[in-house]
């Protein structure tokens, strides 16, 4: 059995102590649906388990595993899903493309969630709300320069807590 | 000579890569980019962040929600009662796996087996006791047997070492001890043990830990399992 093999009921428990909050919430992103994340998440650390003897940190960190294993649950149930009548009208094959571009979006969002609430600020009013950097100053009440430093602050951060997170471009 | 210092510069460089500048600005900025590798690099870093920017909904930037309190113990029971099942296939195999004089033993074992597996009608319960001091957790899953009751515990955050007795109530009030095991802090925290009751009649589950007492009360339903505890001097 390899060292670091999740096949301990503990190994399971430390796991999911450490990354299920990361794994629910991006479930519930990409699903759209509390319950069926609750689902994906539970097979997520099932399917683990069971192949726990082929998990390997010298390949990768469990982190990344546990997200390969999330993908290919959140596929199947996405699967599922539209193999229903009602919601397979339209013959379109689920793809892993709507989980990609979601598993980008979370990844963004979980940066801005973590980078100063002064940064996510301007960069949620300037660019997602598109207003003129004087404005956002006035009711900030800071002088236009510090709006602007504080954009490229945020920039930085929110790089560097993508590259933490594990992103590559 | 350039009246403005590359730190000053800088300072744009996060409105540039989101196309936020006036032209005039922009075209200064970039004419220092042109002359100063360094805050090229800088300029060229926060590119493919910026580029990002647009996949991400700000109406997603509050708090992420929360998994369940109670989906972490789903899973671990998930998994005891898959890893018990597959214990019970291996057995199954090894016994006929066995040959001659042991035929008829492995026979008997299967016989047990098929018993057990026959009552499914009551099948096994998991308890998890509450009001529990904090850090310490308690908690079983009990399977019924042909024997009786078989007790797979779990504990941690006691003292390691410490002495837990186990016993099922039955119905007139009286307990079957159903076996000793010493927790070990770091070990795997999970004991097998039996008792001589069925399942189905058992009316509470005593866990004596060092001199501490937790009793939790087992019934038809999952309704059943409000817990109680109690402290007794010995």
């Amino acid at each position: 059995m390899a060292s670091g093999a999740l096949t301990r009921e503990r190994d399971v428990r430390e796991a999911y102590a450490a990354h299920a909050a990361e794994l629910y919430g991006f479930a519930v992103r990409s699903l759209a649906d509390p319950g069926l994340a609750e689902e994906a998440v539970q097979e997520t650390f099932l399917r683990a388990w069971r192949a726990g003897e082929r998990f390997d940190p010298q390949i990768g960190s469990l982190r990344t595993w546990l997200f390969a294993i999330l993908r290919n649950v959140v596929i199947d149930l996405g699967r599922a899903r539209s193999s229903r009548p009602s919601v397979a009208e339209g013959g379109i094959e689920p793809s892993v493309e709507p989980y990609d571009e979601a598993l980008l979006s979370w990844q963004i969002e979980e940066a801005m969630r973590r980078i100063g609430d002064d940064h996510r600020r301007v960069l949620v009013e300037t660019y997602y709300r598109g207003r003129p950097y004087a404005e956002v100053a006035e009711e900030l009440g800071v002088p236009e320069g510090t709006v602007k430093s504080r954009v490229y602050y945020g920039l930085r951060a929110l790089r560097v807590v993508l590259e933490e997170m594990g992103y590559e471009d | 000579m350039d009246p403005k210092s590359c730190r000053e510069w800088r300072e744009s460089l996060g409105a540039y890569a989101l196309g936020h500048l006036a032209d005039e600005e922009r075209v200064s900025l970039e004419a220092h980019l042109d002359g100063c590798p360094a805050c090229r690099a800088e300029a060229a870093a926060l590119g493919p962040v910026a580029s990002l920017l647009p996949h991400a909904d700000p109406e997603h930037f509050g708090p992420a929600p929360l998994p369940p309190p109670e989906l972490g113990r789903r899973i671990t029971a998930t998994i005891e009662a898959e890893r018990r099942s597959k214990r019970q296939h291996r057995r199954l195999r090894l016994g006929f796996g066995l040959s001659g004089a042991a035929a008829a033993a492995a026979a008997a074992v299967l016989a047990i087996f098929v018993l057990s597996s026959g009552e499914s009608g009551s099948p096994e319960q998991h308890v998890s006791f509450r009001s529990l001091p904090s850090g310490v957790k308690i908690a079983a899953a009990l399977e019924p047997q042909a024997f009786g009751t078989e007790i797979h515990m779990y504990v941690s955050g006691i003292r390691s070492g410490t002495l837990c007795r186990v016993y099922m109530r039955g119905p007139s009030g009286r307990d079957v001890s159903a076996g000793t095991f010493r927790y070990r802090w770091g070990g795997d925290a999970s004991a097998i043990l039996s008792a001589a009751l069925d399942l189905s009649r058992a009316k509470a589950l005593v866990v004596h830990a060092g001199r501490r007492t937790f009793v939790a009360p087992l019934g038809a339903g999952e309704t059943a399992l409000e817990q109680s505890q109690q402290e007794e001097p010995t």
